[in-house]
């Protein structure tokens, strides 16, 4: 009568020890998903509001995301055009580039040839001839393209300004433009919403917690007669605990799930759409879905907040049932 | 061995349960516990089991004083103890088989296993036919008897009944009765809270009588 409760403890009955915690946990996982499936309603609702709680900041962050790679490296923006004197040869240019690309804070010089910037204008005004028989010469000076290394300017823009007046005054440069103004500004609206995100999705995340608490917590409260017969036929606080835990991971996991369906569903709704309005600006922008480990890491956070939510739940109920013992 | 040195009971509520109670079962031993209607039969009952607390003297079980019991150790120390409340506290929401299983899921069995030793248990009460049926379909006596089925299912060393007969007919009443009367033989220590004094006067063990307090 004396041994001790804790399998631990008993290093000579460790491995019927093992076997029973595993008894144990199958029968809290079997019996806890089973008591999902025969309250269909009610789990529904509450797989229902874990996942719209889910689905927002999800959903926010992927937006965010998107917008975030608009301004990517990659995609040739943002980028500083320099319109070169018409007496420059492309040689001179060429040089130009290759010392601008030295420079602190640029990631990328690229030469376009007049000629190839005329042939590309003229395909999109519909073949050369239409720009020759309009009377037009190749009136295109060299450009060179500079790629700004923006990792500098996410805080300050100072530095790009810089850059800018430094490009402006090689003797070569006739003229900048620059797509960078509205690129910094871009990325200090994405910060703010960034932090948006994060509130919503604490904010959010906690009505997670709540609605698995509570949902266990009502659960307990329809339970009551079995936890007391439990405790009064052995069955350890862990043992009794076990299956209300399973529960809120379950709900945790199914809820993670069904945010991830809706955020790729809202997704596949809008990706068409927003084809079409790239193609307008003929850039190559297509939305991108949720990557592998974001995937993950949202599941881990939903199945750790119904966790939670029902360790808080069930803890209370045996804190207080201690009392009467 | 149970032992009560000096016990009083009394509820939150003021209600005096049991004053001064001194009592010695012996290992092995098979007793019947008998007294009027609040004479505090249940109470002593939940006392061996760590379901009440005395208010004073001292309660040993098994050559251990329960009130040295830590928290944590009562799970084990209740899993040693075969208890067949007056009420059943039968689950209305699983099958007979489950209700039964229960004590060794606790245990933490195998379902083989489990499966074996609820068939043997049922069988020990006569219900092997009603396993799968819900306890809320079962007639009171059918009922008492699937709680006698869980309290005997984890082989404890120590048996205790509260009215485990209340409701059944005087044949199955004392089919029960040697029921019980073959765990003893088997080794455990019984102890039946009963009011059918023919009955218990039949089974020729020791009885012991409770007063009620009068104030
Ligand atoms: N949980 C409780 N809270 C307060 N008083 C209680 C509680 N349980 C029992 N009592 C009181 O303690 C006294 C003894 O009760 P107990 O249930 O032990 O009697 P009993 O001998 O089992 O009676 P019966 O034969 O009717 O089952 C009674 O007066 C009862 O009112
Ligand atoms: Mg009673």
């Amino acid at each position: 009568m004396t041994t001790n409760s804790r399998p631990t403890n008993q290093k000579d009955r460790n491995k019927p020890a093992f076997i029973s915690w595993w008894n144990h946990v199958n029968t809290a996982m079997s019996f806890s998903l089973r008591r999902l499936w025969f309250n269909p309603i009610s789990t529904w609702i509450t797989l229902a509001a874990i996942a719209i709680a889910l689905s927002l900041p999800t959903g926010l962050h992927l937006f965010l995301k998107n917008l975030q790679t608009l301004t990517d490296d990659q995609r040739q923006i943002p980028t500083v055009s320099l319109f070169l004197h018409e007496g420059v040869t492309e040689q001179q240019a060429q040089d130009r580039a290759d010392l601008i690309s030295e420079l602190d804070g640029v990631t990328k010089v690229i030469v376009q040839n007049s000629e190839v910037a005329f042939a590309h204008m003229s395909e999109l005004m519909g073949g050369k001839e239409t720009l020759e028989s309009l009377g037009k010469q190749n009136i295109f000076p060299h450009v060179l393209v500079v790629t700004p290394d923006l990792s500098l300017s996410d805080e300050r823009h100072i530095p790009i300004q810089e850059l800018i007046k430094t490009l402006k005054s090689y003797p070569e440069v006739k003229s900048a433009q620059s797509d960078i103004e509205w690129v910094v500004k871009l990325r200090a609206i994405i910060m703010i919403a960034t932090r948006i995100v994060w509130v919503f999705g604490s904010l959010l995340g906690l009505t997670v917690l709540l609605v698995v608490g509570n949902t266990i917590r009502l659960d307990i409260e329809n339970r009551k007669e079995e936890i007391d017969v439990t405790r009064f036929i052995g069955g350890t606080r862990a043992y009794i605990r076990r299956p209300f835990i399973f529960g809120g991971l379950w709900y945790g996991l199914f809820g993670g799930i069904i945010s991830l369906v809706v955020v790729h569903t809202s997704l596949l709704f809008l990706i068409p759409p927003v084809d079409k309005l790239a193609k307008l600006y003929s850039s190559h922008f297509t939305l991108s879905g949720l990557d592998f480990t974001t995937t993950f890491y949202i599941l881990i956070i939903s199945c750790s907040l119904g966790v939670l939510g029902a360790w808080v739940a069930v803890s209370r109920h045996l804190r207080k049932q201690e009392v009467i013992l | 061995m149970i032992q009560f040195q000096n016990v009083s009971k009394q509820y939150p509520t003021g209600q005096l349960a049991l004053y001064n109670i001194n009592l010695a079962l012996t290992t092995g031993e098979m007793a019947f516990l008998t007294g009027h209607s609040g004479a505090g039969k249940s109470t002593l009952l939940k006392l061996i089991a760590m379901l009440e607390r005395p208010n004073q003297g001292e309660i040993i079980v098994n050559g251990q004083s329960i009130n040295r019991i830590k928290q944590r150790q009562i799970p084990n120390f209740r899993r040693h103890i075969g208890m067949i409340f007056q009420n059943h506290h039968l689950l209305m929401d699983r099958s007979v088989f489950e209700n039964i299983a229960l004590p060794l899921r606790i245990s933490g069995l195998h379902h083989r296993d489990i499966r074996r030793r609820v068939q043997a248990s049922l069988d020990k009460v006569s219900l092997l036919n009603k396993q799968k049926a819900n306890p809320m379909m079962l007639s009171a006596g059918e009922q008492q008897r699937v709680g006698i089925a869980r309290a005997v299912v984890n082989k404890p060393t120590i048996i205790l009944a509260d009215e485990p007969t209340g409701n059944l007919d005087p044949e199955l009443a004392e089919d029960i009765m040697r029921t019980f009367q073959q765990f003893n033989e088997l080794g455990a220590t019984v102890l039946i809270a009963s009011h059918d004094h023919s009955l218990i006067e039949r089974m020729k063990k020791r009885i012991i009588v409770l007063q009620k307090i009068i104030h």
